[in-house]
């Protein structure tokens, strides 16, 4: 049902689909009556969505700011009336003004068409968290889209893309449903190509029993952005890490963050932690993913049921670490094409990667250009969140979404000549920008910052 | 009409807005902070995570980088509002002399009255006016037109009237209201006194001012108005001191692994001969 009432909705998970990820649907005449029990349950527990609820001044500046609305101007990707979608039922069912005075301030009845309206725009919305940057008092919009995403998930509405990939992680470990022999042989073909390629030996162990590292790449490196996964294996190797591979969680992703943060996500914590725990590594360290670093870094110590017992980094912390240690040594003119970095939002405005990568980027190509704006600032991409989505009219508003990106690289002028770089470190970017710089012709192509490392390193 | 605005209702009024800030705060604070959900980049110590906060309450921080026209409407609207708050209470305690009691400046109270008067008109005035411009952007601006709730456009309208009724008492002499008289009623109220023969009372302009201000204090604590506490407790969990863990791998000795050569064919072996 890619349409209702005008709204466009990504398709949906059928009732197999959703109880492999352990969803009973709730019936079409119980969902409005149990999304108001189900809104109360959480709005008890989650503070950051009750000041959401209750202190918007509705001021309007993050409507400027949010890249959905800037490429459909559609006002319910306004983020502050996107959160009135809920808002508007939370006033009505919990609040005293909007009890006494329902129309005054704008309070609603609960229905199945205020359900598909949510279905519609929490699906719209890339949890990238500009507007919680830019509003006065700092309201998260991106925590009343995990709201809205979660209850629709209890109440079974969840889109087909989203449960598959949940269902695929639980079964093999990671979101592409690759077997482990699988793993193996991609590894081992990439160990061939950088040997024809760059001239050096690299082996990707997986699952070495008494490594001290334990890597966790993004599976979409296994197949779509190869030079990503080789770049890091490159980096491990050149500085002789005593690293492995879990091929129980190849995948640093966890789709859980983004539609059920309650079972899917922590069984993907869990899961992470019990392989760290059977390898008897010191340290994990996380690949290219944004959302999947900001649900590791920022939400596994509240996730986890059990002490934490390994620290846990990005790569790009522990390359820009050696950077400035001066212990690896790069050669910038092996990127001499002209670059732009756009920043992916999970890492600048949640997880606080925004100068490591650029120590990263600075020592290794020659003619980096930032965009405007970037740093914590920068827009998403517009498929952050996973709304990767392949329907053709959600593929319409991925285009849009996108415009704002597409004007910035522009701006830059790296795409001139037809061979610039766009450098997008996380799988989520990546995928959407792959299409997404071919749909509005700008002359670049999108690579990891890995890649760019891996392909810099002088190794004699 | 007397009776029940100046005699009975503050005490209703008052009752009201504490138990109503009571049971708000206290839904607020019943809810946890599950997450950390941080914005980066940090702040690295709480004295920088005070310092971004505080000039987000007291400069509007993000208003002055994203929309200059707003932060200078809404600034000057809550600087005004916040001295006309301040003097409301300094010149009923001290009649417009308070400047002349900060010892050290010499200001006579004659001085400090004429200052009063001279802060409080302008204060009246231009909370009046950017009162008017803030709704005027509600109406004009597209953004600001698609988000807005008849109440978002009421509330200013009610704080207009109610601050333009303060203006007509303060400019126009026959409606004036000498401080003292409202020392006294207060006091009287404050001591469970009868007010009701007070000649203040008889003031129409006096009265209304008094319903509105008693109405807006029983609203407040379940509108929007709230912000100012909300500001505080939305940044209290956005604007965290936040330390990343330290970068650094083990037993990782890059000098050594690339004098062993490692990965370069027909060197060393990677993982063989070295630790
Ligand atoms: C530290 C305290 C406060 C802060 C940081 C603050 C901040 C803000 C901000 C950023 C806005 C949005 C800009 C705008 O729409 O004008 C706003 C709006 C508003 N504030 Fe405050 N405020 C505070 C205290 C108060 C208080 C005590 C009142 C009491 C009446 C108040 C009344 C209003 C009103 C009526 C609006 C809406 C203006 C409009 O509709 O355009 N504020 N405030
Ligand atoms: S910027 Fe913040 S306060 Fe203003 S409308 Fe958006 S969410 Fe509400
Ligand atoms: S999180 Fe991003 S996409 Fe979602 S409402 Fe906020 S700015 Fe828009
Ligand atoms: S996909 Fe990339 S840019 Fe877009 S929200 Fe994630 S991190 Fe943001």
């Amino acid at each position: 049902m890619p349409e209702y009432k005008g709204m466009v909705q990504p398709a949906r998970a059928s009732i197999t689909e959703l109880r492999k990820i352990h969803i009973e649907p709730v019936p079409d005449e119980l969902k409005p009556g149990k999304a108001v029990e189900y809104l109360d349950q959480l709005r008890k527990k989650f503070r950051s969505f009750v000041l959401a609820m209750e202190s918007c001044t509705k001021c309007g500046l993050c409507a400027e700011n949010c890249h959905t609305y800037l490429g459909t101007r559609d006002p319910n990707n306004i983020p502050t009336n996107r959160a009135e979608l809920i808002r508007k039922i939370y006033k009505r069912y919990f609040t005293l003004e909007g009890r006494w005075f329902g129309k005054l301030v704008g309070a609603e009845d609960i229905s199945l068409d205020v359900l598909e309206q949510w279905y519609s725009y929490f699906y719209q919305c890339s949890q990238c968290r500009r507007c919680a940057h830019v509003c006065p008092f700092g309201i998260d919009t991106c925590e009343v889209t995990f709201i809205g995403r979660q209850l629709l998930h209890w109440l079974g509405i969840t889109p087909k893309l989203h449960s598959t990939t949940g269902a695929a992680m639980e079964k093999t470990g990671n979101h592409s449903a690759l077997p482990k022999p699988g793993i193996v042989d991609t590894l081992e073909f990439m160990s061939e190509e950088i040997r024809d390629e760059f001239g050096v030996e690299v082996e990707f162990p997986v699952d070495k029993p008494g490594a001290d590292i334990m890597y966790i790449p993004s599976s979409a490196d296994f197949l779509l952005n190869p030079y990503t996964l080789m770049g890091a294996g490159m980096f491990f190797a050149y500085i002789g890490a005593n690293w492995t591979i879990p091929s129980t969680v190849t995948e640093a992703g966890n789709f859980g963050f983004l539609f059920d943060q309650y079972s899917t996500q922590r069984g993907n914590v869990m899961r992470l932690l019990n392989a760290a725990q059977e390898l008897g590594v010191k340290k994990i360290v996380w690949g290219e993913c944004g959302h999947g670093w900001r649900a590791a870094k920022m939400y596994i110590p509240t996730l986890a049921d059990r002490p934490l017992r390994w620290p846990i980094t990005h790569i790009h912390d522990e390359v820009a670490n050696l950077i400035r240690n001066k212990e690896l040594k790069l050669d910038p003119l092996q990127n001499s094409k002209p670059v732009t970095l756009h920043d992916p939002c999970n890492y600048v405005r949640a997880c606080g990667l925004n100068e490591n990568m650029r120590v990263i980027m600075n020592a290794c190509v020659t003619d980096f250009r930032e965009m405007n704006p970037h740093g914590a600032d920068n827009f998403c991409c517009g498929g952050g969140a996973a709304i990767l989505f392949d329907d053709p009219e959600m593929y319409q508003r991925r285009i849009m979404f996108s415009k704002k990106k597409a004007e910035q690289v522009r701006a830059t002028g790296v795409g001139e000549d037809g061979d610039g770089i766009l450098c997008a470190p996380c799988s989520i970017c990546k995928a959407q920008l792959y299409p997404m710089v071919e749909e509005h012709n700008l002359g670049v192509e999108v690579k990891g910052l890995i890649d760019l490392v891996g392909r810099s390193l002088v190794w004699k | 009409m007397k009776l029940f605005i100046g005699q009975i209702l503050p005490y209703f009024t008052v009752t009201i807005f504490i138990l109503g800030m009571i049971y708000r705060l206290g839904r607020w604070a019943g809810a946890q902070i599950v997450h950390n959900i941080t914005l980066s980049p940090w702040p690295q110590t709480k004295g920088q995570a005070a310092l971004r906060v505080g000039t987000e309450a007291f400069l509007f921080r993000n208003l002055f980088i994203y929309d200059k026209a707003l932060w200078a409407g809404a600034l000057l609207m809550h600087f005004a509002l916040l001295n006309v708050l301040i003097g409301h209470l300094v010149g009923f305690a001290f009649f417009g002399t308070q400047f002349a009691l900060i010892p050290g400046l010499g200001i006579t109270t004659e001085l400090s009255k004429a200052m009063s008067d001279c802060f409080g008109s302008i204060f009246g005035i231009v909370l009046f006016v950017t009162l008017l411009y803030l709704l005027y952007r509600r109406l004009a601006k597209e953004a600001a037109k698609l988000v807005t709730k008849p109440s978002d456009n009421l509330w200013l309208l009610y704080l207009l009237v109610l601050v333009g009724i303060g203006n007509i008492m303060r400019f126009v002499p026959n409606y004036h209201i000498d401080y003292v008289l409202v020392h006294d009623y207060v006091t009287a109220l404050i001591l469970f006194c009868p007010v009701v023969h007070m000649e203040l009372l008889n003031n129409g302009f006096f009265l209304v001012h008094l319903l509105l201000v008693q109405i807006l204090l029983i609203v407040f604590p379940f509108s929007k108005l709230m912000h100012v506490f909300g500001m505080f407790a939305e940044r209290y969990i956005v604007n965290r001191v936040y330390h990343d863990p330290a970068p650094g791998l083990p037993n990782v000795d890059v000098s050594a692994a690339r004098q062993a050569e490692l990965g370069i064919p027909d060197g060393i072996l990677q993982g063989r001969g070295y630790k």
